[in-house]
């Protein structure tokens, strides 16, 4: 444990008590702070795009509540970002497409990636082959080829299969991933008793039925992990689809937002309202499945 | 004879078919992990042959395949001053970034290392940025950091100081963009000191206070020396993460002012896309590729160093 929980158990005097206490304030004033720090941001950007685009000027300054709680609720910026009111439509906005291409490459990439990488895993913790050890070192050694260094070369190639402009391009690259092979790999090593397997064996049961029979349903946990980091990143991502595809209506959300949206910065409410679209579905599924996603971000530190 | 030579052909048609069995089996197994591999190898592993080839082209994404250049690509990086500007603006954002970075992340790892109620909800808080969009924080961070409307701007008027430009000032765009990305990823850096701390057997601590350790001591003598492999681990990953930065210099200042956050991957990126050099592009990537490799093998180095 940390240092500072060592601390003098009982307080004798009463200068420990008292400096007790002014510990106790200094310390729930750090923690204030720091949600502060770290969600003001977040506060400016989602209430900002709940009131009127007038107001997120108005009201900035002085610092204050009124700077973020609106006075006038409202919806518009939303509506017109979807392409919902007139507002929108004349600016030719429909992020809805984008909405649902963001959601649809994220669900392909998650799905398949767990299918082979599943399958990959299984291969490596349980099969036996000749020259997997070295298999293995060319799995892992992916690991070092650094990623945003290399979207210029993963361009060429995705050019020269013919799928850049198009879904494929955004999914195909990413249906298998090193970091989940080597976590799931960990997970079926550590977590299922090899006698399981070995049983199936000799009563005769293939690897595919023992893979969907004994070790799948006992890897749910690391499934969901490594998926929830999968749709994570893919949701994330910016760099490779910007470069992948040009045309704006397969285009993700990220991307649209950026193009549209950042570049002028003129409709405040408007950037507003496209930033919490593309914010809120990871956010809330990280607040809902956080002690998954805190064992999966530590396992890398400290297993590998 | 005719009873033997028939228990012969069953026992080789039996070892046929174990082979055969055996076999089978081995092309079953092979076909799990067959996906897998082609994908490293189409997406991961090509690339780097194909960038190696590109570098030695003149190639453009229109013209496709030129003159053979061989190296001259590289040659010119030497005596290109914006790519060493770039190089330089690279080094820079990771030695603004990177130490701050693990400093605060295990101080924080420090001060939240307890259960209660209180810590949860501010680790919730630390690990929001980390699990939003690089794009999105760096529109919403643009925003804020306006010269005009920010809320920073907001925030020092209300306390009293002036305006300040930050992503228009050449001295202050990349600190900016470097305190950004600190709030950003900090989340990482702390989750793993959180489960290092973890793992330091109490006992130590008690040790050392029945010694009479104060409490820095325990910290210099207990905490860091056991830390170290995982600090390492950090100090790597970070440096190797950040060398790499591009969406927040794309998305906030396109690296300028006056190419003060001109950063490599933004350069390689406009070299690649806008100007349409992939040659020259493919080979400064080569390049960057290399000094990370670079760095990982120096951590295996040390880490190896450690046991």
């Amino acid at each position: 444990m940390a240092a500072t929980e060592i601390r003098v158990a009982h307080p004798h005097t009463v200068t420990e008590r008292i400096l007790g206490v002014v510990f106790g304030i200094l310390r729930l004033a750090a923690y204030v702070l720091l949600c502060f720090i770290f969600l003001i941001p977040f506060a400016w950007m989602f209430f900002g795009s709940l009131r009127a685009e007038r107001e997120i000027f108005t009201y900035l300054t002085p610092f204050s509540l009124q700077t973020f709680i609106p006075i006038e609720w409202t919806l518009d910026s939303y509506l017109t970002i979807l392409g919902l009111n007139d507002a929108g439509r004349m600016s030719g906005l429909g992020f809805g497409r984008n909405l649902m291409n963001s959601f649809f490459v994220s669900a392909a990439v998650v799905v398949s990636s767990l299918v082979f990488n599943t399958m990959g895993a299984y291969f490596f913790s349980r099969l036996k082959f000749p020259g997997k050890r070295w298999m293995l070192l060319i799995v892992l050694t992916t690991f070092l080829i650094p990623f945003e260094a290399t979207i210029v070369p993963l361009y060429i190639v995705v050019r020269s299969l013919g799928i850049e402009n198009s879904y494929w391009a955004m999914i195909i690259p990413w249906f298998a991933s090193p970091f989940v092979i080597f976590s799931l790999m960990q997970f079926m090593r550590d977590q299922i008793p090899y006698e399981l397997d070995e049983a199936a064996l000799i009563d005769g049961a293939g690897y595919w039925t023992i893979l969907w029979r004994i070790i799948v349903p006992n890897t749910v946990p690391g499934l969901v992990t490594n998926g929830l980091l999968e749709f994570q990143f893919i949701w994330n991502l910016f760099y490779w689809p910007l470069v992948a595809v040009s045309d704006s209506r397969i285009q993700v959300l990220q991307v649209a937002i950026s193009g549209t949206l950042g570049q002028n910065q003129q409709y405040w409410g408007r950037t507003f309202a496209g930033s919490t679209l593309a914010t809120l579905p990871v956010v809330v599924i990280f607040l809902l499945l956080q002690r998954f996603y805190i064992q999966g971000v530590a396992s890398t530190g400290v297993k590998g | 004879m005719a009873q033997q030579l028939g228990t012969a052909q069953s026992a080789t048609s039996f070892l046929g078919r174990m082979l055969n069995w055996r076999r089978q089996q081995l092309i079953v197994a092979f076909l799990f992990v067959l996906p897998a591999m082609i994908n490293f190898a189409t997406f991961r592993y090509i690339p780097i042959v194909q960038a190696f080839i590109a570098s030695m082209y003149d190639y453009s994404l229109l013209g496709g395949f030129g003159d053979f250049v061989g190296g001259q690509n590289y040659m010119r990086m030497f005596t290109d001053p914006v790519f060493w500007r770039s190089m330089q603006a690279t080094v820079l954002f990771v030695l603004y970034k990177v130490p701050l970075q693990i400093v605060l992340a295990l101080g924080l790892a420090m001060l939240l290392a307890r259960q209660s109620i209180g810590t949860a909800i501010v680790r919730s808080a630390i690990l929001t940025p980390m699990v939003t969009s690089i794009i999105i924080v760096s529109i919403i961070w643009a925003m804020m950091y306006h010269s005009q409307q920010g809320l920073l701007q907001s925030l020092l008027v209300t306390l009293g100081f002036q305006k300040i430009a930050f992503l228009s000032d050449t001295g202050r765009a990349l600190p900016a963009v470097a305190a950004m990305m600190i709030w950003k990823d900090i989340g990482f850096s702390f989750i793993i000191f959180v489960a290092g701390l973890k793992g330091i057997p109490e006992m130590y601590y008690e040790a050392g206070i029945v010694d009479g350790a104060n409490r820095w001591q325990l910290f210099r003598h207990i905490t860091l020396p056991l830390l170290r492999p995982i600090m390492m681990f950090v100090i790597v990953t970070q440096t190797i993460f950040s060398f790499q930065v591009f969406v927040p210099v794309y998305q906030m200042t396109q690296g300028g002012p006056l190419d003060s956050t001109k950063v490599i991957v933004y350069y390689i990126y406009q070299m690649g896309f806008r100007f349409q050099d992939m040659g020259y592009a493919s080979a400064m990537s080569i390049v960057t590729l290399v000094l990370l490799l670079m760095v990982s093998w120096l951590q295996m180095r040390f880490l190896r160093m450690d046991d």
